[in-house]
């Protein structure tokens, strides 16, 4: 009845792909730092050369931290090793210390005049360490970052992974449901053509076409509104009512303001279908089939029939496995959707009549109530 | 004389349509076409009043046809479809109604029905046929058979009523009665201030409304105030729209 063709899932996962976090997040990240160097610069500010060089400092370390981010973004796509990544970054750092250190001498020459003779090149490589040392925590936080990008990545991959298994588990779950159906149909059907019951065949037909529209239309969700359940539910009924004819007797009651509650798609049909299969079909009077939904704290589901004359009361089973199958399926599919929130109890009861109760979260559409 | 176009590729489904037609002695068949080209041909030359027509057709579609006609060459249209995707654009073309395949008889039916009605207005119009027939008087009530025993039911009382072939069952209460008459005959006959075809199988008491709720196919579920839930297919669901809009205002 549903094609065959497997659901394609909406996000082809790559394992190994780095997802890079956005560019300004490590740059932003770094903040803290910029402001670190402006209050410890503070108490020196106001005294001339000691301003320009801290300025100069601040400036360097701002304007180096985007070539720095850029490269450090670049081995990480790479997934450069960590002891080629740690002494690259360490040489690039100390060279950009190194260059804004001369910028920082050059400045002083251009404020304070010539360089006094006694100045040795030495000094240059002397007192960097400040800068320097700026800048590889610089890198650091720009790793962490990194890092705890590709963790969140890895959890909504994972997240993801589970919840299209379980889609999976569902559908293959769902499928169970409906070919034994169709061909009991379309075996009727047969029948009465064979009766030369044209009219009734006809009926039964566009009946069944209706039916099937109606499974079609609900595409693949696992989870429709009431409504679009019991239509579907009444659609098949109407099938089992041309069969059966006044042999059943329908009640139902469903409670106000429920249409729009959220259900699994086909809760509904797979314990009416049984409840007549089992219960109203075989016996030779007439049956009465009950279905009541009513919704407080969580919506209920109960399903009531007669059973055939002789049915085994104490285990229930009027029609042995095939009825287990159905009833273990709405069981596994509601643990499935709703764990922990969902209940099935199904059997006998003292009245002589099989009694299915279902209960699951109540969860309305949003304006369902009208 | 109604003149009837069928027009489907498959012959198997143009049959089906021609032997539910030739049951009708006011009709007489103008044609039958397998494609697009030729229907559009066909009817130019020989006007029909009334075409069912398949809307999925390979080539140039139903309603490519309806479109590529001139109006005044246009029948009425019933359309026939496996699975409706052709939205709105229909109505601008004439027409009267569409229905699915498998066709239900009753549909079929329904839809030769309102065709008959379009066709007798138009020729009223044109000042050369009778009056339609109405009723004199609504269904007040129902006269139901127990046994040997005649029991009247009034119309007021009945909650909904379900189409069971060629018989209709009156919900009354948590009682049903069987009634010898087939749906769609009733609902000529019941006042349509109080009752409202909703599907081919059910009658509903307005006052007995008490939510609907649209579905994904453009179909709704309605619940009357006992808790029972009934389909409402698009066919009716205008009409009951305007019906239970306006319903605040009290029946004249």
């Amino acid at each position: 009845m549903t094609t065959g063709t497997p659901p394609t899932p909406r996000t082809t996962i790559t394992p190994h792909a780095r997802q890079l976090p956005p560019f300004w997040l490590p740059l932003l990240a770094g903040l803290p730092l910029a402001v670190c160097l402006v209050l410890m610069a503070a108490p020196s500010l106001g005294h001339g050369v000691a301003t320009a060089s801290r300025t100069v400092f601040l400036m360097a370390f701002v304007l180096w931290a985007i070539p720095l981010t850029l490269v450090q973004r670049r081995l990480w796509m790479r997934g450069t090793r960590l002891w080629v990544v740690v002494p690259t970054l360490l040489a690039a750092t100390y060279l950009m210390t190194l260059v804004a250190r001369v910028l920082n001498i050059g400045l002083q020459v251009a404020i304070a005049g010539p360089l006094p003779p006694d100045f040795s090149w030495w000094l240059v490589l002397r007192g960097i360490e400040g800068t320097w040392l700026t800048l590889i925590a610089f890198c650091a936080i720009h790793a962490v970052v990194n890092y705890y990008a590709a963790l969140k990545q890895e959890q909504a991959q994972r997240l993801e992974a589970q919840s299209l298994a379980r889609d999976a588990e569902l559908r293959a779950l769902r499928y169970q449901l409906q070919p034994h159906f169709l061909f009991n149909t379309l075996n009727a059907i047969s029948a009465l053509v064979a009766e030369q019951k044209g009219p009734e065949a006809r009926q039964m037909l566009a009946r069944l076409g209706d039916f099937l529209r109606a499974t079609l239309d609900l595409g693949h969700a696992h989870e429709v509104s009431l409504a679009e359940e019991l239509a579907l539910t009444d659609a098949y009924l109407e099938i089992e009512k041309a069969r059966l004819g006044d042999r059943l007797q329908l009640k139902w009651r469903v409670g106000p303001g429920l249409l729009g509650a959220r259900v699994p798609y086909l809760l509904l049909q797979p314990l009416v279908e049984n409840a007549i299969r089992h219960g109203i079909a075989p016996r030779r009077g007439s049956g009465r089939l009950e279905i009541e939904i009513t919704g407080e704290a969580a919506l209920h589901v109960r399903i009531s029939n007669d059973l055939p004359a002789g049915t085994d009361l104490v285990s229930g089973t009027g029609g042995g496995r095939t009825e287990a199958v159905g009833l273990r399926n709405v069981g596994e599919r509601l643990s499935r959707l709703y764990p922990a929130a969902c209940d099935l109890h199904a059997g006998v009861r003292d009245d002589g009549r099989y009694h299915v109760a279902v209960s699951l979260p109540l969860r309305l559409d949003s304006g369902a109530r009208a | 004389m109604i003149r009837v176009a069928v027009v489907d590729d498959e012959p198997l489904a143009r049959s089906g349509v021609i032997a539910r037609l030739s049951a009708c002695e006011d009709l007489v068949l103008a044609g039958e076409y397998a494609d697009g080209p030729s229907a559009l041909a066909g009817l130019a030359a020989q006007p029909a009043d009334l075409a069912f027509i398949d809307v999925q057709m390979p080539g140039m579609n139903g309603l490519d046809v309806l479109a590529a006609l001139a109006p005044a060459h246009r029948p009425l249209a019933i359309l026939l479809t496996a699975h409706d995707s052709f939205a709105l654009r229909a109505f601008a073309l004439n027409t009267v109604d569409y229905l699915l395949k498998p066709v239900d008889d009753i549909r079929f039916a329904e839809a030769l029905h309102r065709a008959r009605q379009l066709l007798a207005w138009r020729r009223r119009d044109h000042g050369d046929a009778p009056e339609p027939q109405r009723p004199d008087a609504w269904l007040m009530r129902f006269s139901v058979r127990i046994g040997r025993r005649a029991v009247f039911i009034p119309a007021a009382d009945v909650q909904w009523i379900e189409a069971d072939g060629d018989y209709a069952t009156l919900h009354v209460g948590a009682r049903t009665y069987i009634v010898r008459e087939p749906l769609h005959r009733l609902a000529t006959r019941l006042d349509p201030a109080q009752f409202l075809r909703v599907h081919r199988s059910a009658i509903v008491d307005l006052a007995q409304v008490a939510e609907l709720q649209p579905l994904t196919n453009r179909d709704a579920m309605l619940r009357l105030q006992d808790g029972t839930p009934l389909r409402v297919s698009r066919t009716y669901i205008d009409a009951l729209l305007a019906r239970l809009h306006d319903a605040g205002t009290p029946p004249r």
